[in-house]
């Protein structure tokens, strides 16, 4: 029979996941008996290494009723409107950076299609090619760019999560293919990495390979033929790629590409084996409640950080553009329709309380990074939140002066609790170009970057 | 969608502009030389340059590095298409000159786009066609779930888990949008592993069933949930109730492990019921808990248990550590019969291994077993050298000592995660030269043939007959397409075609306002849709007219749904066919699906309605809304007291919406008599209902039967519409310039045949761009 070292199951403290109720992770989950020591050991293990720095995105459509938004006095002694109210609690925690546009969203003799602009530019930095579908093209995202150069520290190079799939059918906005509005993430410029809507599956591929309860000599068994799988494949795909045209040969490097990382990540896992993976409770599914569904993927974030499966993360709250109704908070209307508010009180205060939503489960999410105890600090002392949209107002479809804050301290190496203007036109790629170097994957240009942002430490 | 000219009759619905929306022209071929399309140039286009864009768009650095200046004369203009497409766009839709620049008229601008439209879209169809090239296809998740069913015989659908399929052209199957993120090459192996387990039976220890409980999930007697597992710090037992479906051997175990004190371990007795079969001694501690077994011969209902049985506590203790002596459980698992029959292999199973090998012929046996299974997943001949390398899986597994059976499992993953499986791959002999145009090999059509009707893999007859190489023999190819569309698997027509043409996929997302459609519900959901399903159907399976699709005296109903619309006597929940008396219902743009697809959650939308008819009925989707249009300020008082209608048509006062929304706004108005969830209705709110319109042609109409007739009077501006979107389906790519004359031609014989549902198809299957393919030229 197999002898694995015990698994400290954190299934009962993933029934509580979604829930408001704070998620008692690591410490706070052992119980004063035979578990705790060996959760003190994992912790020692854990602060004797490095603690790494994390970076995660999350966007919001349609822009933000700014006027509820932004603070309207600089530095520490910053105002929380309507919108930011909420945070209160985290208000030394993020910092609110006024200010920056995103060029490439705009429209640059390219016309309508500012929502599917808006979210191809907001990591990338590029100016998407317009496009129903034949040769797409955006760029790298910042998120990618860190996942290329230091991915391969951990099991899982980078997380994209979601809670829209792409669109099923239509001509997405304005000429632009659907890809352009559901993807932020882009491995390549011509690669959109689809993001995972469903939070059992986020949560199989982190945490299990579908091999638990495998024994040791079977579960070596099954890598073994999976390599010789993935060998065989490598194998045709090379001789297939030699025999056609050159759009095609860029379909074919997509698969070798992947089929090699996955190559590697087999080894990863392989060299990591002995540890096992942890034996948590799975999410059911999709849940019927938004709410509850972006708080699951918030809940996964937080572990997949908190077990350094991942450093990176983007999570599209919902696609640009969308036309969501929010009726479990009194808004039928759809989000996008609504966004086109022509300055309509009312229809701006519904816009509003949509926002206000969204901040909401981004308090959560900042509330689980903050009681998750890491080190001498948090996991949010460790991490990097940039939360935003690249369109400033849904009505005006502007891409400057965009809503973004940022949470966390990066390791010591942000100073929030501010709010900070910078100069009009003041590129929101600077802001990536700042999380990279931190992200130890500094790169010299994104799109129209300028250089660092200033102020993020003070 | 639409990529070459020319408001193709739509003329009649007032689209004066040239439509050209493509965006993407695959080279800059030159047109034939045309004096009076140089003349254009010199005499309109130059000064109009000149005039409102060079000042900008030209000199040493020109904005958005777009040098309008360069071009001195037709030749040099003809070399740019994209750049002369991107002028059209900018110039028709009023972007450009931006603000606050003067603006050009609309006859100067007609000038421009007119001469742009004739330049780069007139091709002359007597001449050698260009049928396109579509770039290798990856399987998308519908395709991939279907050729997994037809290939390996199981009822299994993976790709349901896979993420979703990017759209381009209005389809989620077009190869060049659809990439391969790393995270699907993972869920293509992880499928491939689950698809051969279930396909192909291969006996061993682990085939035996296991019921396997976490302790937390069990029933208890005393105890506490400890981190996971079950913690006993006095007496006590975790237990599970289980039918032992046969009488035979069992294991049973639990994985435990005690914390240690006084002079003996801690002991876990197995318990059948009352009775003990087994005590572990649990020395296992808590960094390294250990499986606990024991076997037993059972049947029938029983209570598994495992029990806590020497508790231990002394507090007085000298050592701490030897004061209490506890058990915790992880789990429990039952195991059997270890020594029962294997049970019979699946039918899946007896198909692929069609010969059972003896001691002496096991590679020759892999071998056909493999040929076969290869050359139908790749979809044509797999070539000796493949099928020798897949054998050598089987060869490597009997060399480990495992079955010939799990060497099969093996080649059958490395097949299904082969690039030749999951894409569509066509080849060509130059495949980097555009001139070079050869008809696909018989085995490319017939994959492209039953990929187009069943959205999966060929059967065994066009596998044979591509093998013969007969498929284009004589009457051949008609008969196969008519044998296809009978055969139940070209439903995948109706979910796939029909439901992203009309944009019902989207209902299942679509969230009207509970307070004012408290109506709706998932039923009537799905019944909006089933009826839209069907009547695509009937449209297909007895070949009628697809002018039907506009308007028809006929549909299907169940009873939820017939209340839903007012119509009495349909009663129970299956559907049939009723026919329909009233006019005003009847026809796709009057069922509840689209009428719902295009409303917002709190009210009708003429606006998205109209925009439907143009972009799905005529693919003439109006332009965008210009970016600095900004928003309509609505008159206070109309704001407060009006209609809906009343308000729309003040936001249409302005001029610079005014264009377009004419076209798809009287379009709207004319079905205002359906409201959001497609119920009739005379009156919204306090306002009776206004159905009438006047269409720019000047037509006009007092209700949506009479909007109806009008619509299905311009056959030609449908038939021409259906076949560009089913031709765009039916290739997996989007619509070129090129492929003008090939839907001219489509379009023209579906005319001549009554406009025939399979005419449709037989034409699209016979056409050069289905028949034929050329090499990629430089970009």
């Amino acid at each position: 029979m197999m002898h694995k070292p015990w698994q400290i199951s954190r299934r009962a403290a993933l029934k509580g996941l979604g829930t408001a109720v704070a998620l008692p992770l690591l410490d706070a989950m052992l119980p004063s008996t035979a578990f705790t020591a060996f959760g003190r050991a994992l912790q020692a293990a854990e602060t004797a290494k490095k603690t790494p720095n994390r970076m995660a995105f999350l966007y919001v459509p349609n822009g933000v009723h700014m006027p509820d938004w932004t603070p309207t006095k600089l530095g520490a002694d910053f105002d929380l409107p309507p919108i930011l109210q909420q945070l209160e609690e985290f208000k030394q925690d993020f910092m609110i950076l006024s200010g920056l546009a995103q060029d490439g969203a705009r429209a640059h003799g390219d016309g309508g299609g500012d929502h599917a602009r808006a979210m191809a530019s907001f990591l990338t930095g590029c100016h998407p090619r317009k496009t129903h579908g034949a040769d797409i093209k955006a760029g790298v995202s910042a998120d990618q760019v860190a996942a290329q150069k230091v991915g391969q520290l951990t099991r899982f190079s980078s997380l994209e999560l979601g809670c829209e799939p792409g669109a099923q059918n239509g001509n997405c906005d304005s000429g632009y293919s659907c890809a352009y509005s559901a993807n932020s993430s882009w491995k390549t410029e011509s690669t959109p990495v689809a993001k995972e809507v469903n939070p059992r599956l986020v949560f199989e591929r982190l945490f299990s390979d579908g091999s638990e309860g495998l024994s040791d000599a079977t579960r070596a068994k099954r890598t073994a033929a999976r390599k010789s799988v993935l060998d065989f494949v490598l194998e045709d795909a090379t001789q297939l790629k030699r025999r056609l045209g050159s759009t095609d040969q860029r379909k074919l490097d997509e698969y070798l590409t992947t089929v090699r990382e996955l190559e590697q990540r087999i080894n990863r896992v392989e060299q990591a084996s002995g540890q096992g993976l942890p034996n948590f409770a799975k999410p059911a599914g999709v849940p019927g409640d938004y709410g509850e569904h972006i708080r699951l993927m918030a809940d996964l974030m937080v572990l997949a950080f908190q077990s350094d499966l991942t450093r990176i993360s983007t999570f599209v709250l919902a696609n640009e553009g969308s036309n969501k109704s929010y009726a479990f908070i009194g808004v039928s209307e759809g989000h996008h329709d609504l966004s086109h508010h022509g300055n309509d009180k009312e229809k701006q205060a519904k816009i509003s309380k949509i926002n206000h939503f969204h901040v909401a489960q981004l308090g959560y999410f900042l509330d689980k990074l903050k009681s998750t105890r890491e080190g001498d600090g948090t996991l949010l002392d460790h991490a990097m939140i940039a939360y935003g949209s690249a369109i400033g107002d849904g009505n005006a479809h502007n891409h400057d002066n965009l809503p973004i804050l940022l949470a966390g301290r990066g390791c010591g190496t942000l100073s929030p609790g501010r709010h900070i203007r910078y100069e009009k036109e003041t590129p929101l790629n600077n802001l990536w170009l700042s999380l990279l170097d931190r992200m130890d994957s500094p790169i010299d240009k994104l799109g129209d970057s300028n250089g660092r942002l200033k102020e993020l430490s003070a | 969608m639409r990529v070459f000219t020319l408001a193709s009759g739509l003329l009649s619905l007032g689209l004066l502009v040239i439509v050209f929306a493509g965006a993407n022209f695959a080279r800059g071929e030159e047109s034939a030389a045309d004096p009076a399309l140089a003349e254009a140039f010199a005499g309109q286009v130059k000064p109009f340059l000149k005039k409102y864009c060079t000042h900008c768009h030209g000199g040493e650095r020109p904005k958005a590095d777009l040098n309008l200046e360069k071009y001195a004369d037709l030749a040099a203009a003809a070399k740019d298409r994209t750049v002369w497409e991107n002028v059209l766009e900018n110039v028709r839709d009023g972007v450009m000159p931006p603000d606050p620049e003067t603006k050009p008229g609309q006859a100067e601008r007609d000038a421009v786009t007119g001469w742009i439209g004739k330049q780069f879209t007139q091709i002359d169809c007597g001449l050698a066609k260009d049928p396109g090239r579509v770039t290798i296809r990856r399987l998308n998740r519908t395709e991939y779930n279907n050729t997994i069913r037809d290939l390996c015989h199981v009822d299994f659908r993976p790709a349901d888990d896979f993420p979703a399929d990017d759209v381009g052209y209005g389809f989620d199957h077009i190869g060049d949008v659809l990439s391969m993120p790393p995270i699907l090459l993972e869920k293509y192996l992880n499928a491939a592993e689950q698809i051969v387990d279930k396909a192909i039976y291969v006996h061993g220890p682990e085939k035996t069933p296991l019921h396997h409980v976490d302790a937390v999930d069990a029933g208890h007697e005393g105890g506490s949930a400890r981190g996971g597992g079950w913690a006993f710090p006095s007496s006590g037992a975790v237990f599970v109730d289980f039918d032992f479906p046969a009488p035979g051997l069992y294991a049973l175990r639990g994985k435990a492990f005690g914390q240690q004190a006084g002079n003996e371990p801690a002991r876990m007795a197995f318990r059948l019921d009352d009775k003990q079969v087994h005590v572990a001694d649990v020395t296992a501690v808590d960094t390294e808990p250990m499986v606990y077994e024991t076997q037993v011969r059972v049947g029938g209902k029983k209570r598994f248990s495992l029990a806590f049985i020497n508790d231990f506590y002394d507090p007085n203790a000298p050592d701490p550590k030897q004061r209490d002596r506890n058990l915790f459980v992880d789990w429990l698992e039952i195991q059997g019969p270890l020594d029962g029959p294997p049970p019979a292999p699946p039918e899946s199973h007896k198909h692929i291994i069609f010969v059972e090998p003896d001691k002496n012929n096991h590679r020759e046996c892999a071998e056909k077993i493999l040929k076969v299974f290869a050359s139908r997943a790749y979809r044509r001949r797999a070539t000796k050298d493949e099928i020798a390398r897949l054998a050598k899986f089987v060869e490597d597994a009997e060399g480990r000592g495992e079955s010939f059976e799990r060497g099969i499992q093996l080649a059958m993953e490395a097949v299904l995660v082969s690039p030749y499986f999951l894409f569509r791959v066509e080849l060509d002999r130059e495949p980097n030269n555009p001139q070079a145009i050869h008809p696909i090999d018989d085995f490319e059509l017939a994959t492209r043939l039953s990929y187009f009707l069943w959205s999966s893999m060929p059967d065994d007859e066009l596998f044979r007959l591509a093998a013969q190489n007969k498929l284009r023999d004589g009457d051949t190819l008609r008969q196969q397409v008519l044998r296809m569309l009978k055969d139940p698997k070209s439903r995948a027509l109706v979910d796939n075609f029909a439901g992203q043409w009309l944009e019902i996929r989207r209902l299942k997302t679509m969230t009207p306002d509970p307070k004012r459609f408290p109506g709706f519900d998932e039923e009537l959901r799905q019944a909006m849709l089933t009826e839209t399903e069907m009547f695509f159907a009937s449209v297909m399976d007895e070949d009628r007219s697809v002018l039907d699709f506009i308007a028809a005296d006929y549909t299907f109903l169940n009873e939820r749904l017939a209340k839903h619309y007012g119509i009495q006597g349909v009663v129970g929940p299956e559907f049939r066919r009723v026919a329909l008396s009233d006019p005003d219902r009847g026809g796709l743009v009057t069922q509840a699906s689209v009428l719902t697809v295009t409303s917002n959650p709190t009210r009708t939308s003429p606006v998205k309605r109209g925009k439907w008819i143009l972009e799905e009925l005529f693919n003439s989707p109006p332009p965008p809304p210009p970016p600095d249009a900004g928003e309509l300020k609505e008159d206070e008082k109309v704001a407060l007291s009006g209609s809906l209608r009343q308000r729309m048509e003040q936001h249409r006062a302005n001029p610079s919406c005014a264009a377009c929304h004419q076209r798809m706004d009287p379009l709207g108005f004319g079905l205002e008599n359906f409201d959001a969830i497609g119920a009739w209705r005379d009156r919204d709110g306090e306002f009776f209902i206004d159905a009438s319109g006047e269409l720019p042609d000047g037509s006009k109409f007092k209700r949506p039967a009479e909007l109806k007739a009008i619509l299905k009077a311009k056959k030609d501006d449908f038939a021409r519409c259906l076949t560009e979107k089913m031709l765009t389906y039916g290739l997996g790519r989007g619509l070129e310039y090129y492929d003008k004359c090939a839907i001219d031609e489509i379009a023209d014989k579906l005319g001549k045949s009554d406009y025939k549902f399979s005419a449709l198809i037989l034409e699209i299957v016979a056409s050069d761009p289905f028949q034929k393919r050329r090499g990629k030229g430089t970009e």
